[in-house]
């Protein structure tokens, strides 16, 4: 038995699509809402729902939350440059991963 | 402690103005900032920066770094000379980039204690809910098809009470939902900072990515299969043999198959209420030419079909 058996298991839950609020956004980034709020006003993220009340994010949103965090803090990049970088960043990942399946096959 | 020369991590002079040490921040930031770099050690570089930043972009702190020497070499076993920072004002003017990132142990010993790092972890005098924590783990495919327990070992800076950042280790088991997708989030309510004031623990959200596996490759929730097939195979139509996650099953190929065609086996991938497929892209497999027989298969085929693949290259 190793040491790791004597630890409880904790179960989380899964965020699934679109679950996320917008406070629980901004307190899962550590972020003011007014931020998250222009950030979907540039377009980076995009919620579902029509009003800020009912405004729902995905996980993918978050992760984009926290790029867009470090871009501005560490690089001093400004909201459309945190834009255009992240859609970039995207589909350099998308194309890393055909490549990688190309060389695979 | 070893010495650290910021001047040189930075690819100064230390005659360098304060404009050229924010422009070669800037410049190599980029080039090392963890979300765009793939250079391997591009974390710990960009860690290396922020500190010499740190410190060369404050004009106290830069006086003071500036005051313990040039004759210092990086790595050198180094003591801070007695009373090195008497007759500074340290106004503490706060931490800029580092956002609570671990600085070295020459960082701590010269900045770390008195009156260069202004806490901000300090009483507070109302309650406020700790903040969610962040994690990356590697799980398998498997893992997921499954369901699983696995243990992670998280690491997180803490300041202890005399002000000093420590990395903190600490051992988790978690459940690994079944059928979880690369980039989805599990949250562990309370698992993440403590709350101050008798506030509430954070949650820490663990992002979910997968090892590479050996034979399949994840889309979302669809597994892809490369499966190697003979020219007949794809040619005539075959039943053959095909490893899944859940073990073998019989695959018909259906006759006239070509290079790269995907056959998609429905439900196969990642379990969900609405299940991921299993794709199995063909490959065809070309036999060698290394025996006489083999040879003169290939001669018949030459000889008895009408072949020319480069038609569509008008040649």
């Amino acid at each position: 038995m190793s040491s790791h058996d004597l630890l409880p298991i904790h179960t989380g839950t899964v965020i699934e699509e679109d679950s996320l609020t917008l406070e629980q956004l901004c307190h899962a980034c550590g972020v003011h809402a007014e931020w998250v709020i222009s950030l979907v006003e540039e377009s980076i993220i995009e919620p579902q729902g029509d009003e800020i009340q009912v405004w729902r994010f995905s996980g993918a949103s978050l992760v984009r939350v926290r790029s867009a965090l470090r871009l501005q803090r560490d690089l001093g990049v400004n909201l459309a440059g945190i834009a255009l970088a992240l859609d970039l960043m995207e589909e350099l990942e998308n194309l890393r991963a055909e490549l990688k399946k190309m060389q695979h096959g | 402690m070893e010495y650290k020369d910021y001047y040189k991590i930075m690819g100064l002079s230390r005659s360098a103005t304060q404009d050229e040490i924010k422009r070669a921040y800037r410049k190599l930031a980029r080039k090392y900032h963890p979300d765009v770099s793939k250079e391997k050690d591009a974390e710990a570089k960009f860690k290396e920066l922020g500190e010499a930043y740190e410190v060369l972009q404050d004009p106290e702190k830069r006086a003071a770094y500036d005051r313990l020497g040039a004759n210092w070499k990086a790595g050198e076993d180094f003591r801070p000379p007695p009373k090195w920072d008497e007759g500074f004002e340290f106004k503490g003017g706060g931490f800029t980039g580092g956002g609570g990132g671990v600085f070295s142990d020459f960082f701590e010993q010269l900045f770390g204690q008195g009156g260069f790092r202004t806490s901000e972890q300090g009483t507070r005098g109302f309650q406020a809910r700790g903040q969610d924590a962040h994690a990356k783990i590697y799980i398998d495919l498997e893992d997921s098809i499954r369901g699983a327990t696995r243990n992670i070992t998280l690491s997180a800076p803490e300041m202890d009470a005399r002000g000093h950042v420590q990395v903190k280790q600490r051992s988790l088991n978690i459940k690994i939902p079944k059928g979880i997708k690369p980039g989805q989030h599990i949250r562990l309510s309370g698992q993440g900072d403590p709350g101050s004031g008798g506030g509430k623990a954070g949650d820490l959200l663990l992002e979910i990515a997968f090892n590479p596996h050996p034979l399949y490759r994840i889309s979302d929730a669809d597994i892809y299969l490369d499966l190697p097939v003979t020219p007949w195979e794809a040619a005539l139509g075959a039943t053959v043999k095909v490893p899944t996650p859940d073990g073998k099953v019989d695959l018909k190929i259906p006759p006239n198959s070509r290079q790269g065609s995907k056959l998609r086996l429905k439900g196969r991938g990642l379990p969900a209420k609405t299940p991921g497929d299993f794709l199995v892209v063909l490959q065809i497999a070309l036999p060698p030419a290394n025996t006489d027989r083999a040879k003169a298969v290939y001669q018949k085929m030459q000889q008895e079909l009408n072949f020319n693949p480069r038609q569509p290259l008008g040649v």
